[in-house]
């Protein structure tokens, strides 16, 4: 037990090293993320967790299920209060923010949840309105917002079911909704969680494309939580593993496949 | 036993600072008016058919099953005034009440349950919308102004069932029972009942909007949060009646 | 959007007939305690309240005209009810309008009557007192014919003692007429038998007046009927009378068996056909207890038709074809 932690302990201590080491200076950073302790109970999720997104690249975040990656993403955007640490995005630190600020910056980033998370008691059109509801100044749109809806669900391809319920949609159809929900007000960072858990993989595969075009036609900056190897082997540019709450080794994608760390290979292994 | 006894506690307290987070958020700006009217049609209109036929059951059956006793006593003709203050004073609220306790309390557990369960609540949050404001202000102040309404509606279509015995089995016009009726009625018999209704309202929204928002992960999640939210919901209901009881007291002479 | 419409109009239907019936169930219950309705205040004093409560309500002529508002204890005898009146029943009540306390139906709540006068008094106002009938006075004139109707029976037992007394001397009586002194003394008494059912002749016209009295006074004779006590009393009374009339049968019965024992014997015969002035008188004692008793079955047809006492002798009669 003792030396388990001990073991551990050196662990952190070993990923801190790595990570002072491999901060790049020369790139603006839209998220920082550091030293973030999250526990529930005696389940310590968290333990000292360090990251930085850098303007217009794609970051994947992989850990196993549990390892603390949902907890993470909702951190940056104030859903989940973290125990102690630093989170700044856009140079703003969310802990220290008031409601009205926050929701403000919250409108510069997009979220795509894990199960669509699709208001099912309202239309697909009603979905795309919702985040406009508080933003419209941001947009510039008085009155009409057709348009927009209309414009968003052509960028995923599903311009058709403007009027349809969420529940008649197919899976892949949901989260393609829940895509053009989460763009509709032009965030510049797209927090992703596990952007392809319960698809097959031919609609998964569509929804990485879809990921892929929308950075490049806006230009945005990504983080993408997954444990889908694939899907990371497609999309990133950069990856951090996230292990026993902490960022336990990073690099590319051939990079860490490379590794020869049991905890990284395991990943890898299929 | 302490555990259970502790968690009681716990529960309380818990659903004490939702009630003061309602409190809260309800008089503080923005307002979600639409969504407002929306739950109001969905608990107000979509309950009345329900209240309605109990209401109306229970009118009938009351009057049924008391008219043998009081020919006993050769009262007969007091039936009005007996069922009458009845279903004014208690049976209307109550029944109407354990009704919207059913439908509604269950209703709002389970629909909260599965936002919460499908992140929808937390996709709210991050769009920029006040979720409680969103979610359980507006359905919370749309059964507390309902209820009294439907208990209303309960009440007249109880009594409508009462005066159709009346009139079928003892010959009583429809005017005359009416008559007695409001003859035997008192203010100290309708503003207790109506203030009454307003609280059970309100405790049927919270506690329907208290178990769903913090349901637990997970489809079952959402079950018990809608099982445990018309039990809670019921219990209250009549918790919330012993008080009214005592309190009207004071202002009425019973 | 034409959805949320629709919904919204139903809401808006909902909401208002909700309301409109909360507010028409307010009115209606208001309405009762005359509280839209202009109101003006009488009061009537009592001596006893009977139990009257607040917001009993009040009657003139049996319509609920309005309640009582506040009874204030004046001082141990005096109780006084302020009433709240519909005014619009102002120009009906004249100030010589009688309030009475009274209950509604066997079980029902206590309330106060008003009796309209039978004069033409003017028109009452704000803040009139009212005469009131208090229910011990019709109690003391219950119990002052109650102990009138004992006198009679009293006195008709005397007269059969008389009489009876008459018919044990049957032996001796021939032995008696024979002597003119004796005939004298039968004379005597004769003539204090007949000065005796004078009187209760008189006493039977006296109850005869009291109970016509009663039967004029039927307006507030009325309230007794509710009053289980007085009917009570009532009852002995009647029986009184039975048992008088009972009496009164028997005494002249036997007056009969004695006028009869007259005849029977020669001598006395002989001696009555001679002495015409007894003869005479006899007749007249005769003719007075025919009268009195004449009178008497007079009151008791009255007392049968009387509303009051009806009930009463119908009972007896349904008691007596059930014994046939």
């Amino acid at each position: 037990m003792n030396s388990d932690l001990m073991e551990k302990d050196t662990s952190i201590a070993l990923a801190k090293e790595k990570w002072k080491s491999n901060t790049d200076t020369n790139r603006k950073a839209v998220i920082r993320i550091k030293d973030v302790r999250k526990s529930f109970g005696d389940n310590h999720v968290l333990n000292g967790f360090n990251m930085e997104l850098y303007e217009g690249e794609n970051l994947v975040v992989m850990g196993k299920s549990g390892s603390g990656k949902s907890v993470m993403i909702k951190c940056l955007v104030g859903l989940i209060a973290a125990d102690s640490g630093y989170i700044e995005v856009m140079g703003k630190e969310i802990a220290t923010l008031d409601r009205q600020t926050l929701d403000e910056l919250r409108s510069d980033i997009g979220f795509l949840f894990q199960g669509s998370a699709l208001y099912d008691s309202m239309t697909v059109r009603e979905n795309l309105e919702f985040p406009m509801r508080r933003h419209r100044e941001k947009l510039g749109v008085v009155s009409d917002t057709t348009p927009l809806v209309i414009e968003a669900l052509e960028n995923v391809g599903l311009a058709h079911t403007l009027d349809l319920m969420p529940a008649e949609l197919s899976g892949g159809m949901k989260r393609r909704v829940a895509l053009a929900r989460t763009l509709i007000l032009k965030p510049k960072i797209i927090l992703y969680d596990e952007p392809t858990s319960g698809l097959d993989p031919i609609t998964a595969k569509e929804i990485i494309e879809l990921m892929r075009s929308i950075q490049k036609k806006y230009g945005t900056s990504s983080l993408i939580i997954t444990h889908d190897v694939d899907c990371a082997r497609v999309i990133s540019e950069r990856m951090i593993l996230l292990v026993d709450g902490i960022n336990y080794a990073q690099g590319t994608y051939s990079e860490l496949s490379a590794s020869t760390d049991a905890k990284v290979e395991a990943f890898f292994k299929k | 036993m302490t555990h259970q006894v502790k968690q009681f506690f716990v529960q309380a307290g818990e659903l004490s600072s939702f009630a003061s987070r309602f409190f809260k958020e309800a008089f503080t700006p923005p307002f979600e008016f639409k969504e407002l009217l929306r739950q109001c049609y969905q608990m107000g209109n979509r309950s009345f058919v329900l209240v309605g036929v109990t209401g109306f059951i229970i009118g009938l059956v009351l009057t049924l099953q008391s008219r043998p006793t009081m020919i006993q006593f050769g009262a007969v003709s007091w039936m009005p005034n007996m069922v009458g203050i009845s279903i004014v004073r208690e049976i209307g609220p109550v029944i109407t009440a354990l009704i919207c306790a059913g439908r509604i309390a269950s209703g709002i557990g389970a629909e909260l349950g599965s936002m919460r369960v499908t992140e929808q609540i937390d996709a709210m949050e991050v769009s920029g919308t006040n979720p409680f404001k969103y979610l359980v202000v507006t359905r919370v102040m749309a059964t507390t102004l309902m209820l009294p309404l439907l208990v209303i509606f309960g009440d007249l279509i109880a009594l409508y069932g009462s005066a159709l015995v009346e009139n079928l089995k003892g010959n009583v016009s429809f005017q005359l029972y009416f008559n007695t009726v409001f003859n035997a009625l008192t203010f100290g018999d309708l503003i207790p009942a109506t203030i009454k209704s307003f609280f059970f309202g309100f405790v049927i929204g919270l506690v329907g909007c208290f178990k769903g928002y913090y349901s637990k992960k997970g489809t079952a999640g959402v079950g018990i949060a809608a099982n445990t939210a018309v039990v809670m919901a019921s219990l209250l209901v009549f918790v919330v009646d012993f008080i009214a009881v005592f309190v009207s007291d004071i202002f009425y002479e019973l | 959007m034409a959805k949320t419409t629709l919904e919204n109009l139903r809401l808006g239907i909902f909401v208002i007939l909700g309301t409109l019936l909360l507010l028409v169930a307010a009115y209606l219950i208001g309405n009762r305690q005359n509280m839209f309705s202009k109101t003006f205040n009488i009061t009537a004093v009592f001596k006893n309240a009977s139990g009257l409560q607040n917001g009993n309500n009040v009657r003139f002529s049996g319509i609920n005209v309005g309640t009582v508002k506040k009874i204030e204890m004046v001082n141990d005898t005096t109780i006084k009810v302020h009433m709240i009146i519909a005014e619009k029943m102002q120009e009906h009540i004249k100030k010589d309008a009688v309030a009475m306390i009274g209950s509604d139906g066997l079980v029902g709540s206590m309330l106060i009557n008003i009796v309209p006068g039978t004069g033409n008094s003017p028109l009452i106002k704000e803040g009139d007192e009212l005469a009131s009938v208090s229910k011990i006075a019709t109690q003391d004139m219950l119990s002052t014919l109650n102990v009138t109707n004992e006198n009679a029976a009293l006195l008709t037992a005397d007269l059969l003692k008389v009489s009876q007394s008459l018919t044990r001397g049957k032996g001796t009586l021939g032995r008696l007429l024979n002597d003119t002194v004796m005939a004298s003394d039968l004379q005597r008494t004769i003539a204090n038998l007949k000065l005796v059912s004078n009187s209760a002749n008189t006493t039977l016209s006296e109850l005869n007046e009291m109970i016509s009295s009663i039967d004029f006074k039927e307006s507030t004779a009325g309230v007794l009927l509710t009053d289980t006590i007085s009917a009570r009393k009532m009852r002995n009374i009647i029986g009184n009378l039975e048992t008088s009339s009972f009496d009164i049968t028997q005494m002249t019965k036997e007056l009969n068996t004695v006028i009869g024992g007259l005849n029977n014997k020669d001598g006395l015969v002989h001696t009555i056909s001679k002495d015409t002035a007894l003869v005479y008188q006899l007749e007249r004692t005769m003719k007075n207890i025919e009268q009195g008793t004449e009178r008497f079955n007079e009151n008791m047809e009255a007392l049968k038709h009387n509303f009051l006492t009806r009930g009463y002798f119908k009972k007896l009669e349904k008691k007596e074809n059930n014994r046939n």
